[in-house]
C-alpha cells in the first residue's frame, strides 16, 4: 500500500504529493520527488532528505525511516 | 412636516425596550455575536454616512446609469477585444472571485440587519446589504456577454459553484466570513479588517491598473463598487469600537485572523493582476509597492487609533510580500490546466522589472522561470505540447486557508505539519496553524483537496480530477496565453542553434 507524503523540494514554489512504497530506500523517495518538481527545479548531483529536523541515511528504507502517511520530508542540496 | 435633519435621527435611531422577550432572546449572542452586552452599551452607535433610503435609492440609481453609460459606450465585445490578452485573464479571475463572493456579502449584511444590535447599524447592514446585491449583479451583468466568445467567462457565475482547488478555498474563506458568522465578527472582519483593510483601496488600485490596460468598464465597476465599500465599511468602526470597551483581546484576536485570512486570498488575487497579467509598459506600480503606499501605512494607523497592536505575525507578513504571490504564480502556472483562465512567462524584460521590485528573492524564482521556459524550449511551442509543460504529481494544499503549500521561500518551505486528536494536519504557515488551534473545532473536519483524493472523494487522475470534480473542459481549463511561442525563446533557440 503506498504511503502519502508531503514532499518539498528546496528551490520549488509547492509542496507536492509523492506516494511512496514502504521498501524504497530514501535516497530513490528524493529522486521520486526531484522527478516530480523538474519543471520547476533543475535536478542536482547530490541531495539529502531530511525528516523531523534529521539528515536522513539515504540507504534506509521509508520503513526503516519511520516515515508515515501524510508526514513532511525535505530535499535539499547537499 | 419634520425635516430631513429633524425626521432622519429618529428614523435611524428606531429601538425600543421589550416587554414580552428578554432582550437576550431577540438577540442570541450565537448569532449577534460576542461579547454579548444589553442595549445601554450599544445606543450610542454611530457612523457618518447617516443616509436615508431615498437618498440611497437615488445614489444608486445614478450609479447604475453610470454603468450603463460605460457599458455602452466601452464595454462591448469589440471593445473587450482590444484588450490585452494577460489583462483579459485578469478579467476572469475577479470576475469568478467577485460575483458570488459579493452575494454571500448580502447574506452577511441581513444577518446584521436583523440580530445588529443597534437600528443605526441594522439600517446601515440594510443598505450593505443592496450594496452586495448590485455588487454581484453588475460583474455577472458585465461579463455574461463575454461567455458566448469565451467561455471561461462562464466562470463569473461557475466558479462558487464547483469544487476547483481555488474556489474551495475561497469558499472556506467566505462561508467562514460571511454565510456562518455572528454580526459582531461579520461587521468587524468583513467591515473593518476585509474592506477598510483591504478592497476599498485595492478597487481604488485595480481601478488605476483597469485604466492602465485601457479597459475603462472594469474601471468603472470596481469604482462604482468601491463607492458604496466606502460607506458600508463604516459599519465597521464602531461596532469595533464598542466590542473594544469590553474585551480589547477578542478584538485583536479577530483582527489578528482576518487580516492574515484577508491577505492570503487578496494576494493572489490582486498580486498576480499586478505583477503578472498586466502588461509590463502598463503597471503603474508593483504589487508590493501597492501594498506599502495604500494598505500597510492606513492600516497601522487605523489599527493605532483604535488601540490595537499590529498582528503578532507582522515580520512574516512583510516577509512574505517579497515572496508568496511569486511562488503562487509560479506554482499556478505549472499546474494551469487546474484552473480557468490563461497565463503568461514573465520574459526577459518583464523579470528584469522583478528583479528591481523585489531583490529579496528573486533569484530563486528566476531559477524556476529559467526551467519552465527551458522546458519549452525543449518540447517546442504549440498547443498540442501544453500538457509537457505542466505539473503532473498532486500538489498540496494548506488545511487552513486550502490554498497550495506555497509559503515561505523557494529555499525554505514554511509549511508545517500538526497532530490534532489523531488527525494529521498540514498548514502553509505559522499564522494558518495558529488560526486553526484558536477553534479547531470550527476547522478540524474540512477536508483539503489532498484529503478528498485519497479518501477517494475526489478522482486521484488529473484529467478525471479537472471534469469531473474541478468542472473544467480542455476548452476552459488554463493555458500559457502564447503556447509557449514567445518571441524571446524562439530568440533563445535561434541563438543556441
Amino acid at each position: 500500500m503506498p504511503i502519502a507524503l508531503y514532499g518539498f523540494l528546496q528551490g520549488d514554489t509547492v509542496g507536492l504529493l509523492i506516494l511512496a512504497e514502504e521498501g524504497d530506500t530514501l535516497q530513490a523517495l528524493a529522486r521520486k520527488l526531484e522527478d516530480a518538481a523538474s519543471l520547476r527545479v533543475a535536478g542536482r548531483d547530490r541531495v539529502q532528505l531530511v525528516y523531523n529536523g534529521k539528515t536522513m541515511d539515504p540507504t534506509m528504507t521509508v520503513a526503516q525511516a519511520g516515515l508515515q502517511a501524510l508526514d513532511r520530508f525535505d530535499v535539499i542540496s547537499g | 412636516m419634520l425635516s430631513r435633519e429633524e425626521w432622519l435621527p429618529l428614523a435611524r435611531k428606531l429601538d425600543w425596550d421589550y416587554s414580552y422577550v428578554r432582550e437576550d432572546e431577540v438577540f442570541p449572542e450565537v448569532i449577534s455575536g460576542r461579547p454579548w452586552l444589553p442595549h445601554s452599551e450599544w445606543q450610542e452607535w454611530e457612523e457618518s454616512f447617516k443616509t436615508s433610503y431615498r437618498e440611497y435609492v437615488d445614489n444608486q440609481y445614478e450609479k447604475d446609469m453610470a454603468v450603463y453609460a460605460v457599458r455602452d459606450a466601452v464595454g462591448r465585445l469589440e471593445n473587450i477585444q482590444k484588450l490585452a490578452a494577460p489583462w483579459m485573464n485578469s478579467l476572469k479571475v475577479h470576475a469568478a472571485a467577485l460575483a458570488l463572493a459579493e452575494f454571500t456579502g448580502v447574506i452577511g449584511n441581513l444577518r446584521g440587519a436583523r440580530f445588529g444590535r443597534d437600528s443605526a447599524w441594522r439600517t446601515m447592514a440594510t443598505f450593505g446589504a443592496l450594496d452586495e446585491y448590485r455588487h454581484t449583479q453588475i460583474p455577472l451583468l458585465l461579463f455574461h456577454q463575454l461567455v458566448r466568445w469565451d467561455s471561461q467567462f462562464d466562470w463569473a457565475h461557475k466558479f462558487y459553484h464547483t469544487n476547483n482547488w481555488f474556489a474551495v478555498a475561497a469558499r472556506h474563506f467566505f462561508d467562514e466570513l460571511t454565510v456562518g458568522q455572528n454580526a459582531i465578527e461579520f461587521h468587524i472582519a468583513t467591515n473593518f479588517v476585509l474592506e477598510t483593510g483591504f478592497t476599498n483601496l485595492q478597487f481604488v488600485g485595480l481601478a488605476s491598473l483597469a485604466r492602465e490596460s485601457s479597459d475603462h468598464m472594469f474601471e468603472r465597476m470596481v469604482t462604482s463598487i468601491q463607492t458604496d465599500e466606502a460607506r458600508h465599511a463604516q459599519i465597521g468602526h464602531p461596532v469595533l469600537a464598542t466590542v473594544m470597551k469590553h474585551d480589547p483581546k477578542y478584538v485583536q484576536y479577530l483582527v489578528d485572523k482576518w487580516f492574515w485570512r484577508s491577505w492570503r486570498l487578496f494576494s493572489i488575487l490582486t498580486g498576480l493582476s499586478a505583477d503578472y497579467l498586466t502588461a509590463l509598459d502598463q503597471r503603474p506600480y508593483s504589487f508590493k509597492e501597492f501594498m506599502e503606499e495604500w494598505i500597510i501605512d492606513q492600516f497601522l494607523r487605523t489599527l493605532h487609533e483604535f488601540g490595537l497592536k499590529k498582528p503578532w505575525y507582522w515580520d512574516t507578513f512583510e516577509d512574505e510580500l517579497d515572496i508568496y504571490h511569486h511562488m503562487i504564480y509560479a506554482s499556478a502556472y505549472t499546474y494551469r490546466a487546474t484552473l480557468w483562465f490563461n497565463f503568461v512567462i514573465p520574459g526577459p524584460a518583464e523579470r528584469k522589472w522583478l528583479r528591481q521590485k523585489y531583490p529579496k528573492y528573486w533569484d530563486d524564482m528566476d531559477a524556476v522561470w529559467e526551467q519552465v521556459s527551458e522546458r519549452w524550449r525543449t518540447t517546442g511551442p504549440g498547443a498540442a505540447n501544453e500538457l509537457a509543460v505542466h505539473g503532473t504529481a498532486m500538489p498540496t494544499f494548506c488545511d487552513l486557508c486550502q490554498l497550495p503549500l506555497s509559503a515561505g521561500t523557494p529555499r525554505k518551505n514554511s509549511a508545517r505539519v500538526l497532530v490534532h486528536e489523531g488527525r494529521k494536519y498540514i498548514f502553509c504557515s505559522d499564522p494558518c496553524q495558529w488560526i486553526f488551534l484558536q477553534e479547531p473545532e470550527r476547522y478540524a473536519s474540512h477536508k483539503d483537496i489532498v484529503k478528498r483524493v485519497l479518501s477517494g472523494e475526489a478522482p486521484a487522475q488529473l484529467p478525471n480530477l479537472l471534469t469531473e470534480y474541478f468542472r473544467l473542459t480542455p476548452d476552459t481549463w488554463g493555458r500559457d496565453v502564447h503556447s509557449g511561442d514567445y518571441e524571446w525563446l524562439r530568440a533563445r533557440k535561434t541563438s543556441a542553434a
